[in-house]
């Protein structure tokens, strides 16, 4: 045995850097653009329709005359918010049920885990539309919807690494030298468990933004003049000659925020 | 003529050589054995010369096989002997066989390819190749339905399949207890009887003694000593060679029996199951003061699960545990075998035993005074689970516990991982430890010899199956 | 025996799980639930209280809310989805007809990613770290960070507007499959592909995989017989699970072609609140990918005898 202390480096340390500047950049870009550049995402000015660059409107106006600009940082603000506020609420029933399903096995486990593959087998979109139709309020029925598609993701890692863990020789060895089970979390679980939580608190905002847009895309989800960044880009399509950025403003944004979060989660361990 | 003969075979990781200029001959009919401990470079040379080797490491020297004379710098002229000229035997059988494969074709497989037999042919030869390792009817299972002993033929059967004359054996005998030792050593011998060459790399002395032949004894990249195995043996001339041959377990000094200090717990009649199989019924003794009780067993026969009996992690199908009064829960504490598992990974070794302490009142100070007691350094204290030597986590591992004041320690295989030099600090300070501490040490062991030289009682189980049948006390009494 | 008991299970809950949804969605319905689906079953011309009634009774929405549920899932247990709210036709006809569209689109791009995928995740993952490797490392992140419907939009841009090469809408000629089927099946290609690699670098990097070659197979016959065989099994499992985001996939692919299919029709359903539509489609996917996930169980088991353990 060599005495090399082996320092471990997260593989694609790099990777994760990069991932984390997009995010920023584009978050960045949401919360100080228009402190920068004040201007309304809801003013309309048809005279100036697909009209291009100007200083109170860096990035040209719409086919309704709303400056791009303005209208892509609160878009870009409002999708993050709600996707973040999802995955918080998700991650944190998911922990709570996985390790606690994990603990204390029996029924609990068998219930939970079975509630959690059935929704597994169905489409997040599905159940998001459904949840949009019943609750009142777009904002609020997007957030109640990813919350219930998401916590399965968390609820299956904590589960499995909470299993794992407490039936390793370490936790044993925990427990006979009189430690309880406070001390056996904290020492133990989450530390297994935070770099996945992270990992997947990564991919679950990535993935609520897809849904948002996807369905901003289709006419099903947030309803104009709410800017939002499917919605946007559906609106744009048709002035794709006329004003190619238009479009493509919220198309590398929405690439760009969704590489960032990608890069960021990381590999998945499969 | 020699059968195999490698020249100055050097290995180096970027320039730095780990391996310096080693040279060996393998004659038919005569095993060459090289010795070593984790790290002297032993495999790494068994790799260079059958052009094995991690694509990060680079090789220098020559081999001259039969009539192929090969550069040990280009491993690709290496690949078409392989299976023909050479076989190579894996370390863990189980792990060699493609999970997903009948035992049989696996076999067969090697002879249509390798050797080129036709495919009805191919596959008469191996079925016959297994009736002559014993494996009639055990072709048609899957990998996971072979024990650990019969892997290992089927994987002995496919790797001669290709019609190689010479052997290379690197640690057949890792994680095996001492019965399945003896079998894969008459194996390979038989395999040699054919007329052809073996080469045998480990770190187990008993392996080595069994094989006889040739010897070369590695120690950090170098040759050490080297001659005919049973001289090298008896007369070791080298200082390093003394030490390692004196840590065998076989060549100890019997410890001399503990005094008999005050009863901790009395056991009566204990049984205990594992999905419907008996492990072991009937079992009945007492663990008292400074007293060590060994227990040895076939893999499987239920030694951990009479340790988790003991320190109250199940319950026994039958039977008492007694003990006595006024000990606390944490009187009972296990010493693990692979220690780097036995410790939270997270944080440093420091932290985890401070909090130890911590919880059972003790100063931190205690952990200063124990380290240098235990031969350890404070620096370990500074690093994670994962970047200390084993033999320096297990003294860690006996450090955790004695903050404890454990008055049972029941150590399950505590060295089985460690070379023979560390083994020996080990359970030395095993045994020192139920002298000073006044606690009762239950060491399981496959290792008879290892067991017979420490306990002061030895309890020995035998297979699960035939337990069943047996209901007769099992204590085999004091040792003088 | 097991899997199956557990599938049958997962599938009961599916559709309790739909039921619960779609009655929750029935009751927050604005207006009277019966009158509208009277409404859809009749006209609106011929709705009169007596109908309404009627449908009240018969669905048993009007009384508490406990036995109405319990009506609700009795009725989805039996299939008996009822008629859709807009065109009053059985939802059972309905989804029959859109199901082969969307069938077809998604065998279309399923088959496009598993030549794609796979082949090229193999070969990386053959040399962890080589050139293919880094290469489809970066072109899958790149894809997979694309949702379907940001791909569609690319490609309607890129194939259909600026190069004319292809109509961005239609139905019924294979040249309309080449655009929805390359949006669907690219995502699934760039995930598909990192899980082959994945799975290939583990399984060569195996004791087996190298004692194989020592054995004196060449790598090509190690390859062929010992390395597809145990990428499959993992490759196979992942596909199962990749069924949602397939669904999804058609879900929002079929509504930006205008492609006639359930994932289409779905989006319509839930635009006009029809909630037998919904609640019919919603199980029909449920209940395809427990189908679909006990065949890959069934299949994965004779590959690999250790699973049906």
């Amino acid at each position: 045995m060599t005495d090399v202390v082996m320092i471990p480096r997260p593989a694609g340390h790099a990777t994760r850097c990069t991932g984390g500047v997009l995010v920023a950049a584009v978050l960045i870009f949401s919360l100080i653009g228009p402190l920068a550049v004040p201007g309304d995402p809801f003013a309309q000015s048809l005279m100036k329709a697909l009209s291009g660059a100007e200083p109170g409107a860096p990035l040209g106006y719409d086919h309704l005359g709303r400056s791009i600009f303005h209208r892509l940082a609160h878009a870009l603000r409002l999708s993050p918010a709600i996707a973040i506020a999802a995955v918080l609420t998700a991650g944190l029933g998911g922990l709570v049920l996985g390790t606690w399903a994990a603990a204390r096995g029996g029924w609990t486990d068998r219930i939970l885990t079975t509630l959690a593959d059935a929704l597994l087998a169905l489409p997040g979109l599905l159940l998001v539309l459904i949840v949009l139709a019943i609750v009142p309020g777009t904002a609020l029925g997007f957030w109640a919807g990813l919350s219930l598609v998401l916590w399965v993701e968390f609820f299956r890692l904590s589960r499995a690494a909470t299993h794992e863990v407490l039936a390793s020789p370490a936790v044993q060895a925990t427990r006979l030298l009189g430690f309880g089970p406070t001390y056996v979390f904290r020492t133990h679980i989450w530390p297994e468990i935070a770099p996945m939580m992270l990992t997947a608190a990564a991919f679950g905002t990535a993935t609520a933004i897809m849904v948002i847009a996807a369905l901003g895309f289709v006419h099903v989800g947030m309803r104009a003049p709410t800017p939002e960044l499917g919605l946007m880009m559906v609106e744009l399509l048709p002035y794709w000659r006329e004003a190619p950025m238009a479009l493509l403003s919220p198309v590398i944004a929405t690439f760009a925020l969704l590489l960032g979060l990608t890069l960021l989660a990381g590999s998945r361990e499969t | 003529m020699s059968l195999l003969k490698a020249e100055d075979i050097t290995v180096s990781q970027g320039g730095t050589p780990i391996l310096h200029p080693v040279s060996l001959h393998l004659e038919p009919g005569e095993p060459l054995v090289i010795l070593g401990e984790t790290g002297s470079g032993k495999s790494l040379l068994a790799q260079a010369i059958m052009g094995t080797l991690p694509r990060d490491l680079t090789a220098r020297g020559r081999v001259a096989l039969g009539d192929h004379l090969l550069d040990a710098a280009r491993p690709g002229g290496f690949r078409p002997l392989w299976g023909r000229q050479i076989a190579v035997l894996p370390q863990e059988p189980w792990l060699s066989l493609d999970p997903l494969m009948r035992a049989e074709r696996q076999v067969t497989e090697a002879h249509h390819l390798v050797r080129g037999l036709g495919a009805a042919e191919a596959q008469a030869q191996a079925a016959s190749d297994l009736n002559h390792l014993g494996l009639t009817g055990a072709g048609q299972r899957y990998p996971h339905e072979l024990s650990g002993g019969m892997a290992q033929r089927v994987a002995i059967a496919a790797a001669r399949a290709g019609g190689a004359r010479i052997v290379i054996a690197d640690e057949p005998t890792k994680g095996l207890d001492a019965a399945r030792r003896d079998e894969v050593a008459d194996l390979l011998l038989a395999e040699l009887a054919r007329g052809g060459g073996l080469l045998v790399i480990t770190h187990d002395l008993a392996l080595a003694r069994r094989i006889g032949g040739q010897m070369i004894v590695l120690r950090e990249g170098r040759v050490v000593e080297a001659g005919a195995t049973a001289s090298v043996m008896s007369a070791p001339t080298q200082a390093y060679t003394r030490d390692l041959i004196a840590a065998d377990p076989e060549n100890w000094a019997p410890r001399k029996p503990a005094a008999a200090g005050l009863p901790i717990l009395t056991a009566t009649g204990l049984a205990a199951e594992r999905g419907g199989t008996r492990l072991f019924s009937d079992l009945s003794f007492d663990l008292t003061e400074g007293r060590i009780l060994g227990i040895t067993g076939p893999s499987g026969c239920g030694k951990s699960t009479l340790g988790d009996v003991v320190l109250g992690l199940t319950g026994a199908s039958a039977g008492r545990v007694e003990k006595a009064a006024g000990l606390t829960a944490t009187a009972f504490q296990k010493l693990y075998q692979d220690p780097v598992a036995a410790f939270p990974r997270h944080q440093t070794l420091g932290r985890t035993l401070a909090d130890v302490a911590r919880r059972h009142g003790q100063p931190e100070t205690r952990i200063d005074t124990l380290m240098p007691r235990l031969g350890l350094a404070p620096a370990l204290l500074t690093r994670r689970p994962g970047a200390v030597s084993g033999g320096e986590l297990q003294r860690l591992a006996l450090l955790r516990l004695l903050l404890v004041r454990p008055k049972v320690i029941f150590a399950d295989e505590p060295t089985s991982r460690l070379d023979p030099i560390t083994q020996k600090q080990v359970i030395d300070l095993l045994c020192e430890t139920a002298t000073a501490e006044g606690c009762a040490i239950m060491l399981v062991s496959h290792d008879p010899a290892l067991v017979a030289r420490t306990a002061d009682h030895v309890l020995s189980l035998g297979p699960a199956a035939a337990n069943a049948d047996v209901t007769a006390p099992r204590v085999v009494g004091a040792l003088q | 025996m097991n899997t199956l008991m557990t599938r049958a299970i997962q599938a009961l809950m599916v559709a309790v799980l739909i039921g619960a949804a779609t009655f929750a969605m029935m009751r927050a319905l604005p207006g009277d639930a019966a009158y509208r689906i009277a409404a859809g079953r009749y006209g609106y011309d011929n709705v009169d209280t007596a109908a309404a009634d009627a449908v009240r009774d018969e669905l048993g929405l009007g009384g508490p809310a406990l036995p109405a549920f319990l009506g609700w899932l009795g009725d989805l247990l039996r299939l008996d989805f009822g008629t859709s709210l807009v065109t009053g036709q059985p939802v059972i006809e309905e989804i029959g007809h859109q199901l082969g569209a969307s069938m077809a689109l998604a065998g279309v791009a399923v088959l496009l990613s598993l030549i794609l995928g796979p082949p090229l995740g193999i070969l990386a993952g053959l040399r962890p770290g080589g050139v293919l490797d880094r290469v489809l490392l970066v072109v899958s992140t790149g894809l997979k960070a694309v949702p379907q419907f940001l791909m569609a939009l690319i490609l309607i841009l890129i194939l259909s507007v600026q190069f004319r090469l292809l109509p961005a809408a239609g139905h019924g000629e294979a040249r309309h499959f080449i655009l929805p089927a390359l949006a669907l099946a690219l995502g699934l290609a760039a995930v598909n592909a990192r899980i082959a690699r994945d799975a290939m670098a583990r399984i060569g990097a195996m004791p087996f995989y190298s004692f194989a070659q020592w054995m004196g197979l060449s790598p090509r016959q190690t390859l062929w017989r010992h390395g597809l065989r145990n990428v499959s099994v993992p490759l196979l499992t992942y596909l199962g699970l990749q069924f949602v985001t397939l669904v999804e996939g058609v879900v929002v692919v079929e509504a930006v072609f205008g492609w006639p299919g359930i994932g289409h029709a779905l989006v319509h359903a839930i635009f006009s609140r029809d909630v037998p539509m919904v609640q019919g489609t919603a199980l029909c996917l449920g209940l395809s990918f427990v189908l679909i996930n006990t065949l890959i169980d069934l299949v994965t088991q004779r590959i690999d005898p250790r699973r049906a353990a």
